[in-house]
């Protein structure tokens, strides 16, 4: 399996989790929200996105059903379940140890 | 993970399991909308259509490899590609029906043997006492010089209950005993099997009763005050048709009011192997059932009767518990010097207890599972040579498979997967057989046990039994399987794609073949070797006789305590009877002894100390087995007497104490002298002092195998025992004596039974002669799958080599090799290796004997002629099973051999 290469391991699930968290979506969808809201900075391949769904999907952080697009085309619409919004919370307050601590000791190594 | 987590997970599972289709086709749906759309964006962005699908797909990384990523994620791949791997199987062995049905046979036969030699080893060994928590149950034992597992008396049981700290609880019991049981006071004693137990027995176990009580402590206090018995389950079922209102009801045991309390569960059928207790009585109404009227249960120190177990307290080692029993064996001895001297005492486990040295019920146990494994062994050998032949033949399928990209790893778990669907298929049929095996000893029940006690034979095809029979199976798929697949995994892959078969240059690969086949014919050997063994050392104990004729004697046993009969009573009633039946019709003499030689129970022991003799420092007396018998019994049983005399009508209770011994007894005691004359003394140097008068024949008296052994018999003038056998010799067939002994023994008192009545040479025949002719058909039957399939495995291989040498071979002969070189070059081969088999073979049938002669026969030297006719014959049976092939081999025309393939 291939990794992200650009993504601090793991935390392509908790992007996922939280643009889902925001309303549900398909993939395509969920491809142009990753793009446009983390701008260039952060580069996720196509190819890994539809794996990673895969894997919150088999996981049961995230259901899937098909809906109907705005233009009456049968898409797969991803939501956050209950466990899944656990998840969040959890791997959120993770990130936000992870990142002060490293930005913690960036800056110390500053001063 | 969290159960919870399951709740979610599980359906999505078993979803991508059931709904494989459905699945895939959403994925490519899902994979699909993104491309449309990302053309569609390309397209907006002014690329042609082409382009934009370019892109579009570029983007993705490869699709497939996208798909198959996701296919992982699902988590059943190692379920669906086991499906996918036994569909395989299945197809490609049903293209060789007949090498899989005969790996299919050949593995059924290994399996079946072993899994019907484990339910036997398992009931004799393995199975844990049928009661909860059972390996808290240990057993404490007497040690002495000559044994180390002796009983305990009741005193003494009664110290080490109030004397230890380590267990919640000690208990004992008797030995199971005939004991005449009347439902009705009318009605005539029948002899069923009753056991004392001591009044915490149920308790400490923790057995519940099914119906009633169990005892209360109280219940084994005071003798002979609280007569109460508790009904065995099966016994409450046949005698009472699972009658609850049985409760409180009063029954006759040995004559006496017995009120039934309980009856013991059905998942209780007792602690013994093959004795299962038709009620339970206290200990305190030994009075009752006690056998030995010298000595009082109650009082004497040395009256060692019982049966000692108890339930460690938890947190208690066995090493604290043996500590402690030996303080208090100590203890003992420095009180009771008289009859403890250099006794001491020992904590076991179950499993101890049932693989002390000194039990058949091991020693069987271990032979049979040695040759078993054998015959697994020689089974799973060939189905390894088999599969490998076959997975050469495969040689360039796998190349394919390799050089297209299968992994090593995934090309050995499909060939597991195949040996595994083999060995399941072989494991199943396998326990088909092993469960005819059991119903086959089953069907011995009666030849066995020609006994009124409840016995029987404990080998079931249980729960624990299907369950090591399946482990077996997949353990021999492993043994089977692995050693092919890594081999014909590591192909060279130029090599294997251009020939259908390749002989990979250097000599390792050939090496596990040859393994194989000296493995077989070692363990063909061993098995063979040990069948001849068991027969001829069978035989050789059968020719070697019982030393007493067997033939025209009737048997009848008696036990006046049935009727309430006292001592005395007792004593007038046997000599009246063999006063009147010595002068019936047909009768040619007549003899009263307390048990019949090779029978069921087991003779009585006796302490005794050679008058004069000068006794080791640390020993009070010696021991002996012995027989009590009245003045008829040596000319009826035909056991000469050697020196001395027999007993005489007058010794009697009134004048002085003699005794026969047997000669093995006086070679013992007395080497090079005269034991006629001499003097024992019974129990200790102070004890009564006892002549004697004269030397019998040492004859077989506890089982056809047993070594000689010291015998003691003495005059039941002068030893009255309660329970007493008659033997009539007749002129005729014996069984014609049957209505005089009636006729006589109804003058006498019509209401007493005749037990046990008997030709004695039919209770023989069942008893000496069946029960091992059915452990030598077994182990006969082993050596013969293990011939035949040692000899097909050869075949197999050489026959296998030929066809692969074929071109060679015809390259030998074009370039003008004679086909007698071809003979020696193929069988050349197969020689050395039968030779190596038959080696190794030989080594191991050594040790088997050795390990036989210790255990079962009293045979001391190695069995040549066992050997001289098992080696020739089976090597020359592997060597014709090497020739066929070889003879075919160098008839082969050159032009035929070199277009082979």
């Amino acid at each position: 399996m291939s990794k992200p290469s650009d993504l601090v391991q793991g935390t392509l699930d908790l992007l996922l989790l939280k643009i889902l968290a925001l309303q549900p979506m398909n993939g395509w969808a969920i491809s142009l929200r990753l793009k446009s809201i983390s701008g260039d900075v952060l580069q996720v391949s196509e190819g890994s996105l539809y794996p990673a769904l895969h894997k919150l999907e088999q996981e049961g952080w995230i259901t899937a059903e098909w809906k109907q697009t705005e233009n009456n085309r049968r898409a797969k619409f991803y939501s956050l379940t209950r466990l899944g919004r656990k998840q969040l919370e959890s791997e959120a307050a993770n990130w936000q140890r992870l990142s002060s601590a490293i930005s913690h000791i960036v800056r110390l190594e500053e001063a | 993970m969290r159960p919870q987590h399951w709740l979610y997970t599980i359906p999505l599972r078993l979803r991508s399991l059931f709904r494989r289709r459905r699945v895939e086709c959403e994925l490519d749906e899902e994979l699909q909308f993104h491309l449309e759309r990302k053309i569609e964006e390309g397209i907006a962005n002014g690329l042609s259509p082409k382009e934009a699908r370019y892109a579009a797909m570029r983007a993705m990384d490869g699709l497939e490899q996208r798909k198959e990523e996701m296919r992982d994620m699902r988590r059943i791949h190692w379920l669906t590609d086991f499906l996918d791997d036994a569909r395989f199987a299945i197809r490609s062995l049903s293209r060789t029906p007949g090498l899989t049905a005969f790996v299919v046979i050949t593995l059924a036969l290994g399996i079946g043997m072993t899994s019907g030699t484990f339910s036997m080893v398992d009931a004799l060994i393995f199975k844990p006492y049928p009661v909860p928590h059972p390996s808290g149950v240990v057993t404490l034992v007497s040690t002495t010089h000559d044994s180390s597992f002796d009983n305990f008396s009741y005193r003494e049981y009664l110290d080490i209950r109030g004397k230890t700290k380590s267990y919640d609880g000690v208990i004992a019991n008797a030995d199971m005993e005939a004991v005449g049981f009347s439902a009705e006071p009318a009605a005539t004693p029948r002899i069923k099997g009753g056991m004392m137990v001591s009044g915490n027995y149920f308790h400490v176990l923790g057995v519940e009763p099914r119906l009633g009580r169990g005892f209360r402590e109280d219940e084994d206090q005071v003798p002979g005050r609280d007569a109460v018995v508790v009904l065995g389950p099966d016994f409450w079922k046949r005698e009472f048709a699972s009658d609850p209102s049985v409760l409180g009801r009063t029954i006759r045991l040995n004559g006496a009011e017995f009120t039934v309390i309980g009856v013991a569960p059905e998942t209780f059928p007792g602690l013994l192997i093959f004795g299962h207790p038709d009620f339970y009585m206290p200990l305190a109404m030994a009075h009752v059932f006690s056998t030995n009227r010298q000595k009082s249960f109650f009082e004497d120190r040395d009256d060692r009767e019982l049966a000692v177990r108890a339930r460690l307290k938890p947190g208690t080692t066995l090493e604290e518990a043996q500590n402690e029993l030996a303080v208090l064996a100590k203890n003992f001895e420095t009180e009771y010097p008289k009859v403890n001297r250099s006794r001491g005492a020992a904590v076991h486990t179950q499993f101890q207890m049932r693989t002390r040295a000194d039990d058949g019920n091991w020693k069987f146990g271990v032979i049979f599972s040695i040759l078993a494994l054998a015959v697994l062994l020689v089974a799973c050998t060939n189905v390894a040579g088999l599969l490998l032949s076959r997975a050469r033949a495969r040689t360039r399928e796998i190349a394919v498979r390799l050089a297209i990209g299968a992994g090593r790893f995934r090309l050995i778990r499909l060939l597991l997967t195949e040996s595994l669907i083999l060995a399941s298929l072989g494991g199943v049929a396998g326990i088909t057989i092993g469960y005819g095996i059991v119903l086959w000893f089953q069907s011995f029940q009666n030849v066995i046990f020609m006994t009124d006690l409840p016995f029987s034979i404990p080998f079931r095809m249980d729960t624990r039994v299907l369950l090591a029979s399946l482990a077996l199976a997949a353990l021999s798929a492993l043994l089977c399987g692995l050693a092919p697949a890594l081999q014909s995994t590591r192909v060279d892959l130029v090599n294997g794609l251009k020939s259908a078969d390749v002989d990979v240059p250097g000599r390792k690969r050939l090496w596990g073949r040859n393994v194989l086949v000296v493995a077989q014919v070692s363990a063909s050997l061993m098995l063979l070797t040990a069948s001849f063994l068991m027969v001829r050392g069978f035989q050789h104990d059968l020719r070697e006789g019982t030393g007493f004729a067997k033939d025209h004697l009737l048997m009848v046993s008696f036990d006046p305590r049935l009727v309430q009969y006292n001592a005395a009573q007792t004593q007038q009633f046997y000599k009246l009877l063999a006063e009147r039946v010595k002068v019936a019709p047909g009768v040619e003499s007549e003899a009263l002894t307390q048990n019949i030689p090779l029978g069921t129970s087991d003779f009585d022991g006796i302490a005794f100390v050679p008058d004069g003799f000068q006794m080791p420092r640390d020993r009070e007396n010696f021991n002996s087995t012995m027989d009590t018998v009245d003045e008829g019994y040596f000319e009826t049983m035909g056991i000469p007497i050697s020196r001395g005399r027999g007993f005489l009508a007058s010794d009697t209770a009134d004048s002085s104490r003699v005794a026969v011994v047997n000669q093995q007894f006086a070679n013992h005691y007395w080497p090079g002298g005269d034991a006629v004359g001499k003097h024992i003394r019974l129990d200790s140097r102070a004890g009564t002092l006892v002549e004697i008068v004269g030397v019998a024949q040492t004859i077989k008296y506890q089982s056809g195998f047993e070594r000689p052994m010291d015998f003691v018999y003495m005059p039941l003038a002068q030893h009255p025992i309660a329970r007493m056998t008659l033997m009539l010799r007749s002129s005729g067939d014996p069984l014609q004596l049957v209505q005089p002994v009636k006729d006589v023994v109804r003058t006498l008192d019509p209401n007493l039974p005749m037990l046990h009545t008997m030709a004695y040479e039919d209770y023989y025949q069942n008893q000496a002669v069946e029960g091992p002719r059915i452990a030598m058909k077994l182990v006969g039957s082993m050596g013969a799958v293990g011939l035949v399939l040692a000899i097909a495995g050869l075949y197999g291989l050489v026959a296998y080599n030929v066809s692969r040498r074929t071109r060679e071979i015809g390259i030998r002969m074009a370039l003008g090799a004679a086909s007698s070189d071809v003979l020696r070059l193929v069988m050349g081969k197969g020689l050395v290796l039968v030779g190596m088999g038959t080696v190794i073979g030989l080594a191991m049938g050594f040790g088997v004997e050795r390990l036989m002669n210790s255990m079962l026969f009293n045979a001391g030297g190695v069995d040549i002629v066992a050997y001289v006719m098992v080696v020739p014959s089976l090597f020359l049976v592997t060597m014709l099973a090497a020739y066929l092939p070889a003879r075919r081999a160098s008839r082969i025309a050159p032009t035929q051999a070199l277009r082979y393939e």
